[in-house]
């Protein structure tokens, strides 16, 4: 069997590859480098996919058999996934590649830390009754892709950020109209939020079964609300309100600061039931 | 007066101020521990603060009289809001029903205006069939020698985000019946045991269950690391002197009867198990063999000194089972130590080890009433179906109208979606055109 963790390691490279040539296809404007970095985009998915996949039947031959998606370590590559994932879903609607630079970009980022960071174990580990649940892994995958739509809005709230700030140097000036980035972030926003209720509703479908009720005000559960009441006031300004600018991409960054705790704040700040990821 | 109280309560000023507020007070309750025994938080914080605390239930805060208002506060808002927006849904979903309106085809709205000198019964069959490929049944109407034809499909997208509102209001119902008359509670069962009550979680006290409940078997299995992989409970329910089910009970596996939810919690070691403990005389060369209860203590042979066991663990520190001894003599304090299977632990003229024990498990299962399951779960399926339909599907609309004028027919259309508006008055530019062309 191949081994699902250098797999992960070829994935990191050919990322950080799409991400560059991405980010040259968008400084000088080219179809052709576009189409390169699609392609390689595609193949990161499929070798990356592939590591899942061995991953899983790896913990099958343990004689411990789980959707890899359990620990931190396993989250983490799930995140990278699903972040490239929901950039080639939502492609149509990318505009200049930005959508496609920063989720390579960000994709990288996280497999090279999760490589490269002595702290992340990447041992497959046995699952405790709890966590062998149907629930938990529909739940788990709604909420990376809803954490995905996030940290692709996320990054075009900061290029917003630098176009209305100091628009008419360098790079920056290539940026499409801020207007633009506003729609796409609107766009990631509303997918988000769609996916994390998701997200929430399956996970208290789950703690309903494992624990015999839907909510408990555990530290994870209460942030993940959180996370959801902050985007949710976003879609309600914006959409009734009309608001739209820099005090949108300021929420957007702040909602996306809820993501980060909720995700690794509670584990290593707040304790909670979760504490396994 | 009213009015404004509406306007305030139907507002989304006032639904963004909530989410906020709510947002930023939950926040508090995830650095506090919640629910811990009030003693607790006396010695943590100074009686200043702790009264203060106290006062706005920051111990049990998602249960306060002020988060509850808050979310009271929330419910009113989305009721006041949906409310207002039912009419404007209405009318939009109803278009088809006054199909003359000339205001529809106000120059603004036009997405194209041309005039045509073919026959109307060609124009007539041209519309029909343009506006029959975008929906299934266009209504074709004639007033004063002027022809009206409208179509629209996907209405019922419309009510989606009404329906996503209203889900929210049947969850937080379905939350506070839970809170106000659900209960959760835990009945601890050594195989063949039975239990007709439990106790109920934060110390409230015993409750009925109105039947007997019956724990037939547990067994657990353990992965290699000694990790438990899977724990069963084989109960049986037993109401009014019939047995009314039988069924197991697994972690995320729960059992049902009577609107009491079972699921299996955890499980132990009870206090039942026995051991079997091997104490050699040193001194004498003297070898005996106890068998004990748990915390039930026996002479040792030929001495003053009673033992005792204390506690079992199946894996001490990876050194395989250890049980917890009690020495105890008279005017000297206890003596504490491990006993284990593989080496003799020596305490003054004994040398004890562990030969065998039979150990017996206890199982935990979590007993759960909550009238508001039904409601929440139907919040649920609500949320999930309005955002399907307003996601996947968009209300769009075409009215195209001829009339005639000097110049021969005059044709307009009129386009509107609820989504991507700007996408499909494009498409619907592009039919149009070819319609103008004599294509279609
Ligand atoms: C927890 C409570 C609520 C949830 C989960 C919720 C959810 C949503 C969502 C997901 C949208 C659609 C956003 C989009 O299209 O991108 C929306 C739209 C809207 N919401 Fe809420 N909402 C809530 C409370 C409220 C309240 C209290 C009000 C009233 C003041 C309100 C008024 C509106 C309005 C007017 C729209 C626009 C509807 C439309 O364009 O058809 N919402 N809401």
């Amino acid at each position: 069997m191949i081994n699902d963790t250098f797999l992960v390691s070829i994935t990191t490279f050919v990322y950080f590859f799409s991400a560059f040539v991405f980010l040259i296809s968008y400084i000088f404007k080219k179809k052709s480098a576009e189409k390169i970095a699609l392609v390689s985009t595609v193949a990161g998915m499929a070798i990356h996919t592939a590591a899942l996949i061995c991953r899983w039947i790896h913990s099958y031959q343990m004689g411990i058999g789980h959707a890899p998606l359990s620990n931190f370590y396993e989250s983490m590559v799930f995140f990278s996934w699903s972040l490239v994932f929901i950039y080639l879903v939502t492609r149509k609607q990318d505009t200049n590649n930005l959508g496609g630079i920063l989720a390579t970009f960000f994709s990288f980022l996280i497999l090279a830390y999760t490589t490269l960071s002595p702290n992340v174990d990447c041992q497959i580990q046995p699952l405790i009754p709890a966590l062998q649940s149907n629930w938990l892994t529909s739940h788990v995958i709604t909420c990376f892709f809803a954490y995905a739509c996030f940290a692709i809005a996320f990054g075009l709230s900061i290029l917003y950020l630098l176009k209305r700030t100091k628009s008419k140097k360098g790079i920056i000036a290539l940026l499409p109209d801020a207007a633009v980035l506003d729609e796409a972030t609107y766009n990631m926003i509303s997918l988000g939020f769609v996916l994390l209720t998701l997200g929430i509703i399956t996970g208290a479908a789950w703690a309903e079964n494992a624990w015999g009720r839907y909510w408990g005000w555990d530290p994870k559960e209460t942030w993940s609300l959180i996370t959801w009441l902050i985007y949710g006031a976003f879609l309600h300004a914006r959409i009734t309100k009309g608001w739209k600018g820099i005090r949108m991409s300021l929420v957007s960054i702040l909602g996306f600061t809820a993501v980060i705790f909720t995700y690794l704040g509670v584990n290593y700040i707040l304790s909670g039931l979760h504490s396994y990821l | 007066m009213y009015k404004k109280l509406y306007n305030l309560f139907s507002s989304t000023r006032l639904t963004i101020f909530l989410f906020f507020a709510i947002a930023a007070t939950s926040i508090l309750g995830t650095l506090i521990q919640q629910g811990l025994p009030i003693e607790r938080y006396e010695q943590i914080y100074s009686q200043r603060v702790f009264s203060v605390m106290g006062f706005f239930d920051i111990f049990d805060m998602y249960h306060s009289w002020w988060f509850t208002l808050l979310l009271v506060l929330l419910s009113i808002n989305i009721i006041a809001c949906t409310l207002r927006q039912i009419p404007r849904i209405i009318r939009l979903t109803s278009s088809g029903k006054n199909p003359t309106d000339d205001e529809i085809f106000a120059a603004s709205r036009t997405i194209k205006t041309w005039h045509s000198n073919r026959d109307i019964e060609a124009l007539e069959l041209q519309a029909t069939k343009i506006l029959t490929s975008l929906a299934k049944t266009p209504v074709h109407t004639k007033k004063d020698n002027t022809e009206y034809f409208f179509a629209e499909k996907g209405k019922t997208s419309r009510w989606g985000m009404i329906l996503v509102h209203v889900s929210v209001l049947f969850i937080l119902a379905g939350g506070m019946i839970g809170m106000i008359w659900g209960y959760s509670g835990q009945i601890i069962l050594v195989e063949g045991e039975s239990a007709d009550t439990f106790s109920l979680f934060s110390g409230k006290g015993t409750k009925e269950l109105g039947f007997d409940i019956i724990c037939n078997h547990f067994s657990v299995d353990f992965y290699k690391t000694g990790m438990p992989k899977r724990y069963k409970t084989d109960l049986t329910i037993v109401d009014q002197g019939k047995e009314v089910m039988t069924g197991a009970i697994t972690v995320n596996h729960p059992l049902h009867y009577k609107g009491l939810k079972f699921c299996q919690a955890t499980y132990g070691i009870a206090d039942t198990s026995s051991f079997q403990v091997a104490a050699e005389n040193t001194v004498t060369g003297e070898k005996t063999v106890l068998t004990l209860d748990k915390m039930k203590k026996k002479p040792l042979p030929n001495s003053e000194i009673y033992f005792a066991v204390a506690k079992l663990l199946p894996d001490y520190k990876g050194r395989g089972p250890g049980v917890l001894g009690v020495l105890i003599e008279p005017d000297k304090a206890h003596d504490i130590f491990w006993i284990f299977k593989d080496k003799q632990t020596q305490r003054g003229a004994f040398a004890f080890r562990l030969k065998d024990y039979d150990k017996a498990y206890y199982t935990g299962i979590q007993v759960s009433k909550n009238p508001g399951t039904p409601f929440v779960r139907a919040g649920f399926i609500f949320m999930i179906t309005g955002f399907i339909l307003s996601l996947f599907f968009t209300h769009t609309r075409i009215w195209l109208r001829i009339r005639d004028t000097q110049k021969g027919h005059e044709i307009s259309v009129v386009a509107n979606a609820s989504k991507n508006q700007k996408a499909f008055k494009e498409k619907i530019q592009g039919l149009a055109g070819r319609f103008q062309g004599d294509e279609f």
